[in-house]
């Protein structure tokens, strides 16, 4: 059965047109146009299971001192939860069939155009994360970089962004991760952060969790207290590869499709 | 005319705030990096105030910030002023339906995407992005964005490096910086 935090999502706003379209400078540009049918059938979702029945999360902090409890009841109460995860989920857009045939985008732009949902969405993050001493809120190049920095301001914490090689112009540690094929790197600026302060990662989705796991290992391999990755939505069907200490998304937990399992990520 | 917020005294410390890192990417080039501004909550707070404050009450729907340093800045401007964000990027990141503008870069060109429906006409916006040098990206930005049959009220940097010329390159489009680098 259901926990009271699932929710009924459907596929909503899938852009199905193909046109010409002509600029005033008289540049023509050809639309890419997805391969997708307007016609979607509700997703029931369930809250992601993983080693925790039912919870979302589980925690392996070995403090037990109160800034460290973090409980799925600390946001605000269920039905607020609820009214807000509503807006949220309704508010981001599954592209079939990008990057790649087989594969359900999930697309955080749609979100970021509703301004009451993306106010939500950072409203909940930065509920559960106040006053807990974070220092640090580290987020994924790109789309991390859009949901880490309002977390930040609001907590008063700094803002690492996590980047892929080559762009951050100071001296990096960096850390491989493997991809489906493949490896890529991710980096962080030494000094950015000291040992002892506490942190947080920021993504907008967690699917195999590589990405996660790399920007974990930089934290960690410099003394910092990584407390919980945070991601706006998470793919529950995939293979996680690596243990992550803690989880917690905003209950936007989507059940896909077998096809899922093995993909890059995203 | 002077772009510079120097009468506020705010302005200083977040100028102080920002890493100078030579010969980034290449030889010769003095990088303005701005991630040390991102370690200091309350200068990169100051950073988003004087956006904030500028633009709050002016009727402004979007905010458009530039992959990927206008990810960090335009977000927090758009939340507080209660406006969308709508990220521009490089070709191939948006996963649905996008418009294309090409632009020239020193040696070839490059191009930047918008997704088509994000923007309707009669919007006012605003095009975020770190910082200004040739002013190409943010021309591209702002072509987009009128392609989309919105009005572009001003673009909007943290630095400006003005021995670059970049504001003439805006075809007239105001242009706000918090700091200039020379």
């Amino acid at each position: 059965s259901l926990t009271g935090n699932s929710l009924k999502i459907s596929r909503v706003n899938i852009v199905s047109k193909k046109f010409q379209r002509h600029s005033p400078s008289g540049n023509s540009v050809t639309l890419k146009s997805p391969n997708t049918s307007t016609n979607f059938q509700p997703i029931h979702s369930t809250v992601t299971g993983g080693a925790d029945s039912g919870e979302t999360h589980s925690t392996v902090l070995s403090t037990e001192s109160a800034r460290d409890q973090l409980r799925p009841d600390m946001a605000a109460s269920p039905d607020v939860i609820d009214g807000r995860i509503a807006g949220i989920s309704a508010a981001i857009r599954v592209i079939p069939d990008f990057p790649k045939p087989g594969i359900l985008f999930q697309d955080i732009t749609t979100l970021l155009l509703d301004p009451k949902a993306f106010k939500d969405t950072i409203d909940l993050f930065v509920e559960r994360y106040k006053d807990k001493d974070i220092s640090v809120v580290a987020g994924i190049e790109a789309r991390g970089f859009i949901f880490g920095p309002p977390i930040a301001l609001a907590i008063g914490a700094k803002f690492v962004p996590m980047r892929k090689p080559n762009k951050l112009p100071g001296e990096v540690i960096s850390e491989e991760y493997s991809l489906e094929y493949g490896t890529d790197k991710m980096e962080m600026h030494v000094g950015a952060v000291q040992a002892g302060e506490r942190a947080l990662v920021i993504d907008d989705l967690i699917a195999t969790g590589g990405t996660l796991c790399a920007a974990i290992s930089l934290l960690e391999r410099v003394g910092v207290h990584v407390l919980e990755c945070a991601c706006v939505i998470e793919l529950a069907d995939l293979k996680v590869w690596f243990y992550l200490s803690i989880t917690f998304v905003v209950r936007v937990c989507l059940v896909l499709p077998d096809s899922f399992a093995g993909c890059p990520l995203i | 005319m002077s772009a510079g917020r120097d009468d506020d005294p705010r302005i200083k410390g977040i100028k102080s705030k920002i890493r100078v890192v030579p010969d980034f990417p290449k030889p010769g080039i003095m990088f303005q990096d701005i991630t040390t501004l991102l370690l200091a909550p309350n200068a990169f707070k100051d950073t988003i105030d004087l956006f904030v404050e500028r633009y709050k009450n002016k009727n402004i729907s979007v905010v458009a910030g530039i992959e990927a340093r206008g990810f960090i800045f335009g977000p927090p401007i758009a939340l507080a002023i209660g406006a969308k964000f709508v990220p521009l990027r490089k070709p191939r990141k948006l996963p649905g339906e996008v418009m294309s503008e090409e632009y020239i870069l020193e040696y070839g060109s490059d191009c930047l995407e918008m997704h088509i429906g994000a923007v309707e006409q009669g919007e006012r916006a605003l095009v975020v992005d770190d910082l200004i040098a040739t002013g190409g990206t943010l021309c591209a930005a702002m072509k987009l964005l009128e392609r989309a049959g919105a009005e572009v009220v001003e673009c909007a940097c943290l630095i400006e490096l003005p021995d670059l010329k970049g504001r003439e390159r805006l075809n007239g489009k105001p242009l706000y910086v918090l700091v200039e680098s020379h």
